[in-house]
């Protein structure tokens, strides 16, 4: 079992680098929507030998929310935008390739001096949370489209919600399902706002959005 | 009965989405403020039961912030009835309906006692307020909206890390019940604790706009309408202070208080500092009134890291700074009814147009930059009575000079506003002030006064009852 | 027979292995893109008729040229052929190894790619020397994930020799280090795909000179030396897929027939696959070539670190 809770973790964070290094809207959108069925699938083999409905319910409610409705909600926010191309990152793509990778490197040293408290399940689960909440942080400043921005967002909560799964047998359901709420309804608004901003500007380049400053 | 206090906004929402007319949106919305603070006023008299399994619960810190979150949206809820006249039926019940979520989530900010229901709270009040931001439908209103929520998910995301790191410190005691935490705070693991702090802090102060995650408050203020920026300002801050405040409950039983008030100083003197900078030269009111909050909430943070009298000071100041930037927000919104803008140059001769607005104008400059005989001046005095007696002469000088240069530059604005000759012709005689749009803010500021100047016993018992749960070991 | 002379024989039996069978990976992929295609193709042997037809030719050399032009094919050959005795195949050990072996394999490489990359330029032409400096810089990069794929699989495998790398111990271990494994195989396959010239790196079938990259380097070579010169990336490619294989698929069995079966269908899977890609994919803009071989490398960095992490466990 070990193997594929590492292989899934793995695939997490290889699918987070790819968006980093992608510049089409729609990929970056459908990698996401992979990255949250894998995650939904890590709760399974996290606690495969302790399986409680709680733990099920929480797999299933984020699979269907993060990895399907959100995209497609994603999608319906862009349906307006011609252009489905992402302008170049603020710092070109090979400089944001090589800071992934850094970053990555650095999530797995910085865990490796966390002394983390309680059974560990895999040693993988925390650089794996970190890795995904940088990529998801350096998606989110580096880009100037709207729906990437969002996107770099829910990327950086995927990890959140990653280190979450190790506290998941202590967590009562209540809270989990709050999470997972408040983040869907974030992004809610959030692809609201985007449709806001495409039927008022034409575009969704927020690189444009500088009328307010001091 | 907290419960209920949660839901019943909640339902009413529902019930203005149902209704479509206006009129019922406002009265519903009206009943339902008034209902709340006659909840609130009984609590003051008994401490209402915990409940959910002690998930929700009003102590002493919650019962403050809740009464300033419920007195506020009683004088808006009137002050809307004239301020939505010449709205229309759907914007208007859009912004109703946000409006009472967004009083059934700071009530949950107040009562919750579980860190993670906490987070759950104020991430809710994120998105419903970030939906009345745009109510004029401007372009920058947009932007402002976008900052907004960007800035304020990614901190409120960095809490929920933060609050995370809060369960792994507390393996031992298996819970996140404030109340857990604090009883057995001694067998936290310090340095997951520590990091806790940070995030917890960065995200939080995010949302109360600490400087260095300020950057969205003068956007966010500078488009919002009147009574929607004294809600953020007054409630919205608030609730967030409040978290913190608990971080700060939970570090002190900890003994990690040196850790967190050093901290609460950094930030409170980077954000007085640069509210001082960006103060001057500004030239819209709403932006300065965002920067004039930044400052405010340095101040708070400065009370708390001070320590001492500081933490009365603190939360003293917390209560008048609600009501003040409540007051001074809803003159705003009469500004932008009045002129059609809110470009300080562009209005001119207050007093002479509008006697009331521009009476309100000056009290209310006086109540935010500090002037006796109104309750800031005092928590100012007392915050700066921490600095010296807890021999920080340097801060204590600093503090002195900020608020002086802020003290400058609001007045500059101000008085420019207020005073002078009416530019428009039409508007050399007083013009018609709608009731409604003055008592509301005369209120506020009678509160202000009278904070300053006679407090209430049971105000006061219950500052000094806040203020010891940080005192002492 | 003494030590020499046999330690000879399993040398030309290794190199007559090598020649014998890699143009029919050439044949292979040829007749994968023609099924693709839905045309017949061309036999699965072409590749062998057309070198020798290639041999019977003769050679025309530009005036501008020197001896390295003529000198560079047999060079390039010569090179590749001996990093080909480093590397054992199924049921073949390596006649040549040495620890430290992997190093002189990989710019045994650098030593062929160096003296074609002469040869373009000193055509003097603007075109071969286009096609010299898109190669050189993707070779940078594509060294760069090579030696991290070594580094990784020394790291499990702890010998710094290329017999020990791929002794068999390594394909044991996929049910451990299955992860790190997996990377460093779709790693290594983006390097193949670049040092052998394939889509998406380079097209081999293009006639538009401004999009070649190796094809354009050897367009003024004709006659033997070019003949050399395909024979020569036949076995380049022989050599790095039979190194892919070993990775892949374990052949320890005892039955040497079964070890070379595998091994050569293994092969022939590897060719299939490569034909696909290259009926299916278009190439990649040139300036997105380098974020393909960057990835190459983070995915190798990404094996080693989770080697480091898995591995003291």
């Amino acid at each position: 079992m070990e193997i594929w809770l590492d292989t899934a973790l793995i695939l997490v964070v290889l699918l987070g680098l790819f968006m980093t290094g992608s510049n089409r809207l729609g990929a970056i959108i459908q990698i996401f929507g992979l990255q949250s069925v894998v995650l939904g699938i890590v709760p399974f083999l996290m606690y495969f030998s302790k399986i409680e409905i709680h733990i099920v319910f929480v797999s299933l409610v984020a699979i269907v929310l993060k990895g399907f409705l959100m995209p497609y909600f994603l999608f319906w926010a862009i349906r307006h935008v011609s252009i489905r191309r992402e302008v170049s990152p603020l710092i070109g793509f090979g400089t944001t390739l090589f800071l992934s990778g850094l970053l990555i490197a650095g999530s797995f040293i910085l865990s490796s001096r966390l002394v983390f408290p309680g059974p560990a399940i895999s040693d993988f689960i925390i650089p794996a949370s970190f890795s995904t909440i940088m990529m998801g942080f350096l998606l989110l400043i580096s880009r100037a489209k709207a729906i990437t921005q969002v996107v770099g967002y829910l990327v950086m909560e995927n990890g959140i919600f990653l280190f979450a799964l190790l506290l998941l047998e202590k967590t009562p359901l209540l809270v989990e399902m709050g999470i997972l709420l408040d983040v869907f309804v974030g992004a809610l608004v959030m692809g609201i706002v985007v449709n806001h901003i495409s039927d008022q500007f034409e575009h969704t380049d927020t690189s444009h959005l500088t009328v307010l400053r001091d | 009965m907290l419960f209920v206090l949660i839901v019943v906004p909640f339902i009413m929402a529902g019930l203005v989405f149902i209704l479509p007319n206006k009129r019922t949106g406002i009265l519903l919305f009206i009943a339902t403020a008034l209902f709340h603070l006659s909840c609130v006023i009984s609590f003051w008299k008994e401490t209402p039961q915990a409940q959910w399994q002690n998930y929700l619960s009003l102590d002493v810190l919650g019962l403050l912030i809740l009464s300033i979150i419920s007195a506020l949206f009683v004088v808006v809820s009137f002050y809307l009835i004239a301020y939505l006249k010449k709205e229309e039926d759907r914007s208007v019940r859009l912004f109703l309906i946000c409006l009472l979520v967004f009083l059934s989530t700071t009530t949950l900010v107040t009562v919750s006692r579980h860190l993670g229901l906490l987070w759950i709270a104020v991430e809710a009040t994120t998105f419903f307020s970030a939906i009345l931001i745009n109510f004029h439908r401007a372009p920058q209103g947009i932007e402002a909206t976008w900052k907004f929520l960007l800035i304020c998910s990614v901190g409120i995301a960095l809490a929920l890390l933060g609050t995370l790191f809060m369960a792994v410190a507390a393996t031992n005691i298996k819970s996140l019940l404030l109340e857990e935490l604090l009883s057995h705070a001694s067998s936290l693991d310090v340095s997951w604790l520590k990091l806790s702090v940070i995030f917890l802090l960065v995200g939080y102060g995010t949302k109360m706009g600490l400087v260095p995650m300020h950057s969205w408050k003068p956007d966010t203020y500078g488009e919002a309408p009147g009574p929607v920026g004294a809600l953020m300002s007054g409630a919205l801050t608030s609730c967030a202070f409040l978290s913190i405040l608990r971080v700060g409950q939970i570090c002190h039983q900890a003994g990690q208080m040196a850790f967190f008030q050093s901290i609460m100083l950094l930030l409170g003197m980077l954000s007085l500092f640069v509210a001082s900078i960006f103060i001057l030269g500004q030239t819209d009111f709403k932006r300065m009134l965002g920067y004039s909050s930044i400052e405010h909430m340095g101040i708070l943070a400065l009370g708390i890291g001070l320590g001492g009298t500081g933490f009365y000071g603190s939360l003293y100041h917390m209560l008048n700074n609600a009501f003040a930037k409540g007051l001074m927000f809803l003159v705003a919104g009469n500004l932008y009814r009045q002129y059609k803008t809110s470009r300080a140059k562009d209005i001119k001769g207050v007093l002479h147009s509008y006697p009331w607005t521009g009476v309100l104008l000056l009290a209310g400059f006086l109540c935010v930059t500090g002037f006796p005989p109104f309750g800031t001046f005092f928590s100012e005095l007392m915050i700066l009575n921490a600095a010296i007696m807890g021999k920080h002469y340097w801060f204590a000088a600093l503090f002195v000079l900020f608020l002086a240069v802020i003290f400058i530059g609001i007045s500059k604005i101000i008085l420019r506003m207020a005073l002078g000759v009416p530019q428009d012709k039409s508007l050399d005689h007083p013009q018609h002030e709608s009731i409604y749009m003055i008592i509301p803010p005369v209120i506020l500021g009678l509160i202000v006064l009278m904070l300053g100047i006679y407090m209430p016993a049971c105000v006061h018992e219950a500052l000094q009852t806040a203020s010891a749960i940080f005192e002492g070991q | 027979m003494g030590p020499t002379i046999s330690a000879l024989m399993s040398i030309l039996l290794h190199l007559s292995v090598i020649l014998v069978f890699s143009p029919f990976i050439l044949g292979v992929i040829g007749k994968t893109k023609a099924f693709f295609a839905g045309r017949w193709g061309p036999p699965v042997v072409q590749p062998y008729y057309d070198i020798l037809k290639l041999l019977r030719k003769g050679s025309v050399y530009s005036t501008m040229t020197t001896w390295i032009f003529r000198a560079a094919p047999m060079i390039a050959m010569a090179a590749i052929l001996a990093a080909g005795i480093l590397m054992p195949f199924a049921g073949l050990k390596a006649p040549v190894q040495f620890w430290g072996d992997v190093v002189l394999f990989a710019y045994l490489f650098g030593l062929a790619r160096f003296f074609m990359v002469l040869a373009a330029l000193d055509t003097g032409s603007s075109f071969e020397g286009m096609g010299a400096s898109r190669e050189m810089t993707f070779s940078c990069l594509s060294e760069v994930a090579l030696f991290l794929n070594f580094t990784v699989l020394a790291l499990i495998s702890k010998s710094l020799s290329l017999s020990g790398l791929i002794g068999g111990d390594v394909s044991l271990l996929w049910h451990v280090l299955g992860p790190a494994l997996t990377l460093v195989v779709i790693s290594f396959f983006l390097i193949l795909l670049c040092e052998n010239s394939r889509i998406p790196v380079d097209d081999p079938a293009t006639h538009l000179e401004l999009t070649m990259i190796h094809e354009v380097m050897v367009l003024d070579h004709s006659g033997v030396d070019f003949a050399y010169i395909l024979y020569g990336s036949a076995v380049k490619l022989f050599i790095l897929g039979s190194f892919l294989i070993s990775i892949i698929l374990p052949f320890k069995t005892q039955n040497v027939f079964m070890d070379t079966a595998v091994y050569l269908s293994g092969m022939t899977g590897l060719a299939v696959v490569i034909g696909v890609i290259e009926s299916a994919m278009a190439r990649l803009r040139l300036n997105r070539v380098p974020y393909l071989l960057i990835s190459a490398v983070i995915l190798a960095v990404f094996a080693f670190i989770i080697t480091l992490v898995r591995g003291g466990s």
